[in-house]
């Protein structure tokens, strides 16, 4: 497995590559936007790890040429950790958003998480631990046992499940499952997403809130 | 589906505004009476006791009782305002006091005789500009009303009394009337009050009684009172009609248009004109075509009077200019969409010239022509001779060169009549009188003309020195002579005032655009503005001052420094009654006369921007034309203003939005700068985990605390720039606690936390960031200040839409008088354990404050520390139930 870092920070990288590489990532560093694009044409890495405030372009704008032609997953590593600079970054296509300090454990885990969600992207059966959805019938089970779902419930479900372990922000789950004309409404998400929360309970998942910037369904 | 069911959008929306207007304003009640006497004054104080009774605060503004115990007597436990006291040559007069009332600010204030004129001195001229006034400023009204009173309903009064009114009311007051109340009284019964001495007739009652109080006279007003009242309410209840979008009362989109010169008659038609219009509902315009004609004063005066009466009725003044006035009519109406043309009937049928009525009667094609019969208005006696303008030198020095030049001239001629003969001495007449045409005004040079064929005829034409003519041919070519010196001195007499005219008129476009391109495209507005005023002084003779308003809509403490002269203390008032009221005060005009100057209000369609004052250096008369021109720089002048308003306000938006993205830069940057350190020692720290040293736990500590600092003082930071704008959006609170539970971590382990919600608590419009991040920061301090094992008890209601969050702990409590001081900055509570910032509660109080609202703690009765957070006028969501 590849991972690129594009930070400019020469101990950052030094730091990351060592904690990544005992994990058995083979790495390859960049230390500004334009090398970093160009590592990510030539290398095609598995994950990315991208900070924000690089010395000749800004951290969205190489995700967003980035994502012209690749949906490579793509971990973001900032500073910066006001909300509307994250919900800036995950509607560019970050697939997570780790801010510094961080915890190295953490960062591997999250690593992990966006990249085994890759992999089951276009399975037939959304799978989830111990929640299966069928997306031909529309319908859930958890634990072998069948789940009761409105429609409405069943689509922001398989909206969470598609990308389990990363956050979807509020526009993208309204607009996924009330279309574009009803992303201000996000009254209506908060009370479905309590009442999924409500049916969920006592399995090993886990909808959690992220303040300002949406939800994220977890396997604990 | 048929497009001519729908009612017009305009008209609706006209509707609506008027129902708005009516929300905002005082509502005007009239109790309208055929004639003194039927019991109006009466009615409108029981109406007020009534209201009086039912708790409304009620004032007597004026009341006049004409001494009648009966309508004495219902004045009796009612507040009555005392009258002001006016000086005016020596007599004291008691009016209505406006201001009185404008400060009390009663609800409903009773003031009589609507039609009354004030008192010299008086702030408006007419007390109905009184009562607009107070309907504006939110105070409802009622009062009294004579329907002879009604302007348009002045001349129908004369015409059954042969009484000419002096005191009128314009009809557009009655429009904004919200109710009229027709006090109606049979003839008899009049007739028998009026026998019974029960009916205030005034000092000249026995004339009175003759000659207006007659039955024929009676019954006739009271079929117009009945009538003006039934069409008021047909026209409410087609505003109802159309409000409710019945559109089978829709009217057609007719325009009625008037034509008027002036004439005496000009009056008579606009007011019929109004009449008909308002039968018809329809707008109307009221046109002058301005000839070559130079107007005579009191020409002149009749016309502003006209055109005035036009606007105050509620007419568009509409001017152009034209040699042929049917011809200039018959385009307006074209242009304009005209449905009906009203002229006047020509008095006389003329033989040779075709009136005005038959031209536009030939050239109106498919708009109908009206023909009325207009009434001459009644000069009243006006006070023309003062108007007219006095003899002017320059007049009587034109008189004396023509008596000189042709004394001169005889002169000569006498002397070589003996060797050309007397016919040519006519033809060096008729010279001197084309010469003079060409230089002075029409009078001198008739005169001339007339003076020159008598002396011809005296001196030259034999037998000489009689007026006598011997021969018939010498009959004819006197004849002959003076007809063409006649002629041709008024021929050229005019020709030289249209050339006059024509260069006044130039004069005043060419002002105007002097005033337009120098105000609007100077560099410097001041100095443009400066050239602009000094333009209009040359060309009106007149001192200006501009008041501009400060940026708080204020008006400031003098004017501006182009102005040419500065408003005195008393003028000021005039200044601020103008600006507030959006209307042209001052002198010449009918509110504040006795000031020096008039001002005119600059206002553009969205906003007004100041006042300009014009004061004329000859006390002469305001015109039509001047005003208008006025009105038009002031417009100019307005839309300049609010251009650099408009700039002004972009650049300092500019500037605002440039210093937050600086802010938030540096912001970025120092953060970066802080922070990437701290990750590296903890990135390492994570990476050497496994030797487990005690060094390594100390630094971790250390690592963590640092962190902990510098999160702190940039939260601070963000909070003490303006950069800080809540993001509101919906939340839930229980997502909140947890979210601010998850980000204390660790210290929180060793308490137990209690969150006490009701289950169908709704969701709020609140920044949900910005408060978890003030609830952790309580949570925070909870967990550290109490100690381990003891719960924190975490509550919320919300009533009245205002979020009441307690978070209450189980520890030790505050220190006393540390209540407030907790959120200061950098405050620390004695004996705390090391490593705080003393900034976790001011940052958690400005978060909140950012959302409006406030944090305040205090110590529980039963122990321990209580923080409440509230947060005013926060929305919430209700989901609805399955």
């Amino acid at each position: 497995m590849t991972a690129l870092i594009i930070d400019d920070e020469i101990q950052i990288r030094r730091l990351l590559r060592m904690a990544l590489e005992s994990k058995g990532y083979t790495v390859r560093d960049a230390e500004n936007g334009q090398m970093g694009l160009q590592e990510a044409v030539f290398l095609k890495p598995d994950v990315i790890l991208l900070d924000l405030g690089l010395p000749d372009m800004d951290g969205v704008d190489v995700l967003k040429r980035l994502r012209e032609w690749s949906s490579v997953p793509v971990l973001i590593l900032s500073v910066r950790d006001q909300e509307s600079v994250k919900l800036a970054a995950f509607d560019a296509g970050a697939d997570d958003y780790v801010s510094k300090p961080f915890s190295t454990a953490e960062l591997l885990a999250r690593l992990a998480a966006i990249q085994r969600r890759q992999g089951t992207h276009d399975a037939a059966n959304l799978q989830l631990g111990p929640l299966v959805l069928d997306p031909v019938h529309h319908e859930a089970s958890l634990n072998g046992h069948a789940l009761k779902l409105t429609p409405t419930e069943y689509a922001l479900l398989a909206q969470l499940v598609r990308h389990a372990g990363k956050i979807v922000t509020l526009k993208q789950l309204l607009r996924a499952v009330w279309g574009p004309q009803a992303e201000e409404q996000s009254q209506y998400l908060r009370v479905y997403a309590n009442h999924l929360r409500k049916k969920l309970e006592g399995s090993t998942l886990e909808i959690k809130n992220e303040p300002g910037i949406g939800y994220r369904l977890e396997e604990t | 589906m048929n497009d001519d069911n729908r009612p017009n959008p305009d008209a609706l929306l006209a509707e609506m505004q008027r129902d708005e207007a009516r929300v905002k304003q005082g509502r005007l009640f009239i109790f309208l009476g055929m004639c003194p006497g039927v019991g109006k004054t009466y009615a409108m104080l029981q109406a007020g006791r009534q209201r009086s009774k039912e708790g409304v605060d009620v004032l007597v503004g004026i009341v006049e009782t004409h001494g009648r115990h009966e309508t004495a007597s219902l004045l009796d436990g009612m507040r009555v305002l005392p009258r002001r006291q006016l000086e005016h040559r020596g007599f004291v007069l008691l009016e209505f006091d406006i201001d009185a009332v404008l400060q009390q600010r009663p609800e409903l204030v009773l003031v009589d005789e609507l039609a009354h004129t004030n008192a010299p001195g008086s702030r408006h001229a007419k007390r109905y500009q009184d009562v607009l006034e107070l309907i504006d400023s939110g105070i409802d009204v009622y009062t009294t009303l004579n329907v002879q009173h009604i302007e348009s309903q002045v001349d129908i009064v004369r015409q059954i009394s042969g009484v000419a009114i002096q005191e009128t009311v314009p009809d557009s007051i009655l429009d904004r009337a919200h109710e009229i109340q027709l006090i109606d009284l049979s003839v008899e019964k009049l007739l028998e009050r009026m026998a019974d001495g029960k009916v205030y007739l005034g000092e000249r009652a026995e004339q009175a009684v003759s000659g207006f109080f007659r039955e024929g006279n009676l019954t006739a007003l009271r079929e117009l009172a009945l009538r003006f009242t039934a069409e008021q309410v047909d026209r409410d209840l087609e505003d109802i009609r159309r409000a409710k979008r019945v559109s089978s009362a829709w009217k057609t989109n007719a325009r009625l248009m008037v034509g008027v010169g002036p004439s005496p008659y000009a009056e008579s038609l606009i007011r019929w004109t109004r009449r008909a219009a308002t039968r018809l509902n329809c707008p109307w315009l009221v046109v002058w075509v301005e000839g070559s004609r130079v107007l005579t004063p009191i020409e002149q005066d009749r016309l502003t009077r006209s055109l005035g009466l036009a606007r105050k009725l509620g007419g568009e003044v509409v001017s152009v200019t034209g040699e042929n006035i049917s011809d200039a009519l018959l385009q307006v109406a074209r242009e304009r969409n005209v449905s009906q043309i009203v002229v006047g009937k020509p008095e006389k049928a003329g033989r040779w010239r075709k009136s005005l009525a038959d031209a536009l009667i030939v050239g109106s094609g498919d708009i109908d022509v009206c023909v009325v019969r207009p009434l001459a208005a009644a000069d009243k006696a006006r006070k023309i001779v003062p108007l007219q303008e006095p003899v002017s030198d320059s007049i009587i020095g034109e008189y004396s060169w023509v008596i000189v030049a042709l004394f001169a001239i005889a002169s000569v001629c006498w002397g070589l009549v003996s060797y050309t003969g007397y016919m040519f001495v006519a033809l060096v007449f008729l010279l001197a009188v084309v010469i003079a045409a060409l230089r002075f005004s029409r009078g001198p040079v008739l005169t001339m003309a007339t003076l020159s064929a008598v002396c011809w005829n005296y001196f030259f034409i034999p037998p000489i020195f009689t007026f006598h003519i011997s021969k018939p041919e010498d009959w004819i070519m006197f004849g002959m002579f003076f007809i063409v010196a006649l002629s041709m001195g008024s021929l050229t007499s005019r020709l030289r005032m249209r050339e006059v005219a024509e260069r006044r008129r130039l004069r005043q476009t060419d002002a105007l655009l002097r005033v337009t391109q120098s105000a609007a495209l100077a560099a410097e507005p001041a100095k443009g503005l400066a050239e602009a005023l000094r333009t209009i002084n040359e060309l009106l003779n007149a001192n200006t001052a501009l008041v501009v308003r400060e940026q708080d809509r204020s008006l400031p403490k003098a004017a501006h420094k182009a102005s040419s002269f500065q408003p005195s203390p008393k003028e000021w008032g005039v200044v601020a009654w103008s600006y507030e009221n959006k209307q042209c005060a001052g002198r010449y005009t009918d509110t504040l006369p006795e000031s020096a100057a008039t001002w005119f209000p600059l206002q553009t369609a969205t906003a007004i921007m100041g006042v300009l004052g014009v004061q004329f250096e000859d006390s002469s008369r305001l015109d039509f034309v001047t005003r208008q021109m006025i009105e038009a720089f002031a417009l100019q002048i307005a839309l300049v203003l609010e251009k650099e308003h408009f700039i002004q306000a972009v650049s300092h938006a500019e500037m605002l939005s440039q210093s937050e993205k600086l802010h938030r830069t540096l912001l970025d940057s120092v953060s970066h700068e802080l922070k990437t350190p701290i990750a590296i020692i903890t990135a390492a720290l994570e990476g050497m985990n496994d030797q487990r040293s005690p060094y390594i736990t100390e630094i971790t500590t250390a690592t963590q605390r640092l962190q902990r600092v510098v999160d702190s003082l940039l939260q601070m930071t963000r909070l003490e720039s303006d950069v800080l704008k809540p993001n509101l959006d919906w939340c839930d609170l229980r997502d909140v606690i947890t979210a601010a539970q998850h980000a204390v971590g660790a210290p929180l382990d060793t308490h137990g936390v209690n969150l006490r919600l009701a289950d169908d608590f709704p969701l709020l419009k609140l920044d949900h960031a910005l408060l978890t991040q003030a609830v952790a920061n309580i949570l925070h301090n909870a967990a550290i200040y109490t100690p381990a094992g003891t719960a924190i008890d975490i509550s919320a209601t919300l009533r009245d839409q205002q979020l009441r969050l307690v978070i209450r702990d189980h520890g030790p409590g505050l220190p006393e008088g540390a209540e407030r001081r907790v959120f200061e900055k950098f405050y620390r509570v004695q004996g705390s354990p090391a490593g705080g910032t003393g900034l976790g509660l001011a940052i958690a109080r400005g978060f909140v404050q950012a959302q409006g609202g406030d944090i305040t703690a205090r110590n529980h009765p039963d122990g321990g520390a209580e923080f409440v957070i509230e947060i005013n006028q926060v929305s919430a969501f209700v989901p609805p139930s399955k």
